[in-house]
């Protein structure tokens, strides 16, 4: 059953949302209990590539960090895709009223784990982490993550589709903010010392 | 007037206004794509001077701002303004000059760059005489819209009409200021000022221009448009209040915040990096303004695919409004300044705010003015698709690019040496921009859609004419208010 | 209710409206231009700064022409890694003579406030023909016709130079008459390239060393 929950969630999004719209759903619960492990996957696949072949900014040399270094970004990655994932959650989820939305926690909790898997499985390219064959995996996907937001919400939290479109185009803004957010402060940490050594 | 000598509102104008804008998107968009192609493949100017990417680069700025942005603005501007004050236009054949002069000025203002007349200023490029001439407009399209307020027939005077003066009058007083030089032949002149101070005023001027012009005018056509097409009342009068006049006082200090750690006093960029800082408040103000007013009427959305580009394009105002303040933090510019992050920042708010409300309006407009369906709203939902996947696409490969070079061009190894070679890092770009193209194509295939689109909606119609309207008793010019509901600019535009 | 009382007035009264929108964004403009157009330090020239002779402002005018400024930087910021990259950082009296201001806004290509005598004049004339046979990295457009055209097609000299000595740049009348003599013969190629060979020669070794006395 869980096995082919997961399935169903990878491969007709539109059946989980379905599926997790119900009433006391097992797909939702299912979906729920993976969360942490689904966080986990993206940082670890960083700390293997990391070691196996190096970080390929674009440059052409490869950059070999020591492994304290590479626990280090493995972590903060992890903080700052569970931050990103949490807070889209719990944003939808109080956000949700304004919408007509009137669904138990968990059920926004299976919605952005639908939403996340195709990012999971594209994760895989941090195995050889070129920053532009990653990119070049990662922006369809991403994309494609936001098209099942846009599909997925209304039919999930069972709301008229133009709401669910207000409301994804909402999280869609919070979720761009977030990631420039990110940007701005690990430029900051750099400027002034944490991370890779800039000299300004 | 029409042919039986009642006084209509005067629409052809504005037709021809979003023709012309029409006109300008698509060929200053094929512009950007040509010169995103030519940062892969730099020979396809073919040694032609005219094709080389210093002197068509300004020609796609200026296209996009003076053609596209500010036809819009004009035809918008006209067209609320007389909606707004219950009378046809001041002056109409005045207006009909504007239309037809402005577009003069920016074709051959678009050439006169081609032929390499430029004053280097971004934003600001074209030479003495066009500058005279943008001057000269720009009263004339000051003196039709204020005198169309004069003349109202409604007491106040509505939200958006603020925001439309705003960029009128603060966008005069910047491009004569920045502008101000010595001839020296009819396409050349020596600036004003020099050096450091040159750089102080260009970037006051080049900063706001962004300000008056692409936020605030922007958000003037969001104040008067999304109330009209969700037919809802602006949800919070106040907060129009407050931020229009935080956003005018507190947008003009942050110019200098292009200038962090260049040659000019330090005080000057720490007080343009705290005013931008302030700046995001009355930024996102008018941002939940426009969220909560079409929250209201989500209905309106099934049949209506212009709304979703205005909802869209709010979510990209809100981010490019944050974006901009965050990188105007000195420790934050010493990463992003010089690097595509910035182009990057650009196209965030030309694209996802600029050309989504923009399309947005023109989808609702341009089957009001000639009294008719849209051709196919499938056509225009498809396009909604491509600008949203191309705007994404576009932001996140500057991002990656931007932060990138930044990072590299600071790295030092060890020893305190340079990790990376110049060259190197460049050419490490080529494939960001190669992604970048692909965004710039995917985007300019949806706005030839919607130009196919309202072609067709347009062909063989006449803008129709319309009668103004009553106005309601408690607002008439003469009236008292009775309570404090009946000063308030806001409401629904009648 | 007062502030919104006040401004009852200000949107039932065109005229009120434009001046206090005038009003209103005018006063971060004069707070920060008026003083930065009196501060003297900004507009002083350092020791070695000087005027562009015939030949220079030509170049540079073909420099802007071109729209070099588009993708070049001539500004180098007090980082660290930025001073070991390009040399030492800009100073603003350096570009007292800088009519318009050229420090750009992006870095397509590399910085060139100091890239005077870093290359030398063949290197810059076989880059600006074909930038890839030198640096095949390169995504700088080619510029053939610099080198089809006379340095004295590019413009006015001698009303250049009254232009910018109304503006009070030092050109002495000797110096204006000659300017024709110095610009024939040349290709726009030639006054280009002794422009950027020029670029950078305001720097002097008092600079850091007058600042040091002052920390």
């Amino acid at each position: 059953m869980t096995q082919l929950t997961l399935i169903i969630a990878l491969l007709k999004p539109n059946l989980a949302f379905q599926a997790i719209a119900q009433e006391n759903s097992r797909a939702a619960d299912i979906l729920q209990k993976i969360v942490p492990l689904i966080l986990l996957a993206p940082p670890i696949f960083i700390w293997l590539g990391s070691g196996l072949f190096g970080w390929r900014m674009g440059a052409d040399e490869a950059l070999f960090l020591d492994n304290t270094s590479r626990v280090i970004i493995s972590f903060s990655y992890f903080f700052v895709l569970s931050m990103g994932f949490f807070s889209t959650v719990f944003l939808a989820h109080w956000m949700g009223v304004t919408y007509g939305a009137d669904k138990p926690l968990r059920v926004y909790f299976a919605l952005i784990t639908v939403v996340y898997f195709p990012f999971l499985i594209a994760s895989i390219a941090h195995l050889y982490p070129n920053a532009f064959i990653n990119l070049l995996v990662l922006l369809p996907t991403l994309i494609w993550c936001i098209t099942l937001l846009y599909k997925g919400l209304p039919i999930a939290l069972e709301i008229p589709p133009e709401r669910g479109m207000l409301m994804s185009s909402s999280l869609v803004g919070w979720l761009l903010v977030g990631v420039v957010s990110i940007l701005g402060i690990s430029v900051g940490l750099w400027t002034i010392g944490i991370g890779p050594a800039i000299a300004v | 007037m029409s042919q039986n000598g009642q006084e209509i509102y005067h629409d052809r104008v504005v037709t021809r206004l979003i023709q012309f804008s029409l006109v300008w998107v698509v060929v200053a968009m094929a512009v950007g794509v040509f010169l995103a192609a030519e940062f892969i493949w730099p020979g396809l100017d073919f040694g032609q001077f005219w094709l080389s990417f210093g002197r068509i680069r300004p020609l796609h700025t200026n296209g996009i701002i003076f053609g596209f942005g500010v036809s819009a603005l004009m035809a918008t501007g006209f067209y609320s303004v007389q909606r707004t004050s219950h009378i046809p236009l001041f002056m109409p054949k005045l207006a009909w000059f504007c239309c037809y002069a402005w577009q003069l000025v920016v074709l051959l203002g678009g050439l006169s760059l081609l032929a390499g007349w430029t004053s280097s200023k971004e934003y600001a490029e074209f030479e003495w005489p066009f500058d005279i001439a943008i001057a000269i407009i720009w009263v004339c399209f000051g003196i039709v819209f204020f005198g169309t307020i004069a003349n109202r027939r409604i007491r106040p005077i509505y939200v958006s009409n603020w925001f439309y003066g705003g960029l009128i009058i603060v966008i005069a007083m910047l491009h004569i200021v920045n502008n101000l030089a010595i001839p020296v032949t009819i396409g050349k002149s020596y600036s004003l000022y020099a050096g450091a101070q040159d750089a102080v005023v260009q970037w006051w001027y080049g900063h706001n221009a962004v300000g008056f012009l692409l936020t605030g005018g922007f958000l003037g056509m969001m104040y008067y448009f999304l109330p009209k097409q969700s037919g809802q009342p602006i949800w919070s009068y106040r907060l129009s209040v407050v931020s229009f006049w935080a956003f005018t006082y507190s947008y003009i200090w942050a110019g200098p915040h292009h200038l962090h750690y260049n040659s000019i006093p330090e005080w000057v960029q720490s007080l343009a990096m705290v005013m931008s800082l302030i700046l995001l408040a009355p930024s996102w103000a008018s941002m939940i303004n426009g969220i909560m007013t079409v929250s209201k009427a989500w209905e309106k959305l099934r049949t209506d695919p212009a709304l979703k580009f205005i909802v869209m394009s709010l979510a990209f105002y809100g981010l490019a409004t944050f974006e901009g303040p965050m990188m105007a933090i000195r420790s934050v510019n010493v990463v992003s300044h010089f690097t595509d992050w910035t182009i990057g920042h650009v196209h965030s708010g030309a694209l996802g705010w600029n050309a989504m409300i923009t399309y947005g309006t023109f989808y609702y407009l341009v089957p009001k003015l000639v009294g008719c369906e849209l051709y196919s709203k499938k056509m225009a939902n498809m396009h909604f698709w491509l600008a949203l996947a191309g705007t994404m696409l576009y932001i996140l490969s500057m991002w990656a690019a931007g932060v990138s070079q930044g990072l590299l061009w600071l790295s030092v190894d060890e020893f305190g040496q340079l990790s990376f070679s110049f060259r190197e890092i460049m050419a490490a770009m080529s494939s960001y921009y190669g992604l970048r193209l692909i965004a710039g194509l995917i985007f300019f295939v949806g706005t030839l859609l919607m130009g196919w689109n309202l072609f067709m909606t347009m062909r063989g119609q006449k803008t129709i004419e319309v009668i103004p309207g009553p106005v309601a008793e408690k607002y008439r010019i003469n009236s008292k208010p009775e309570s404090a509901d009946d000063h308030i600019g806001t409401g629904v535009p009648a | 209710m007062n502030g919104l009382n006040l401004h009852k007035k200000l949107e039932e009264n065109t005229g009120l409206l434009i001046f206090g929108i005038l009003f209103v964004s005018a006063i971060g403009g004069l707070v920060q231009i008026i003083p930065s157009l009196n501060d003297e330090s900004l507009s002083t020239p350092t020791v070695n700064t000087r005027v562009y002779d015939a030949v220079e402002l030509t170049g540079r005018d073909i420099y802007i022409r071109e729209g070099c400024h588009v993708c070049h930087s001539q500004q180098i910021r007090p980082l660290v890694a930025e001073v070991e990259r390009y040399g030492p950082y800009s100073r603003a009296g350096e570009f007292a003579y800088d009519r318009p201001f050229l420090w750009g806004s992006k870095r397509t290509g590399p910085d060139l406030h100091r890239v005077g005598g870093k290359y030398t004049d063949i290197w810059h004339e076989v880059h600006l023909l074909n930038p890839r046979s030198v640096v095949p990295e390169s995504i700088m457009p080619a510029y053939p016709w610099l080198f089809e055209r006379t340095a004295s097609q590019a413009g006015n000299i001698e009303k250049k130079m009254k232009a910018l000595k109304t503006l009070g740049h030092p050109y002495t009348a000797e110096e204006i008459a000659n300017a024709s003599l110095a610009l024939e013969g040349l290709r726009e190629i030639d006054a280009l390239v002794r422009y950027l060979q020029m670029l950078g020669s305001s720097y002097d070794e008092n600079m850091d060393e007058i600042e040091m006395e002052g920390m």
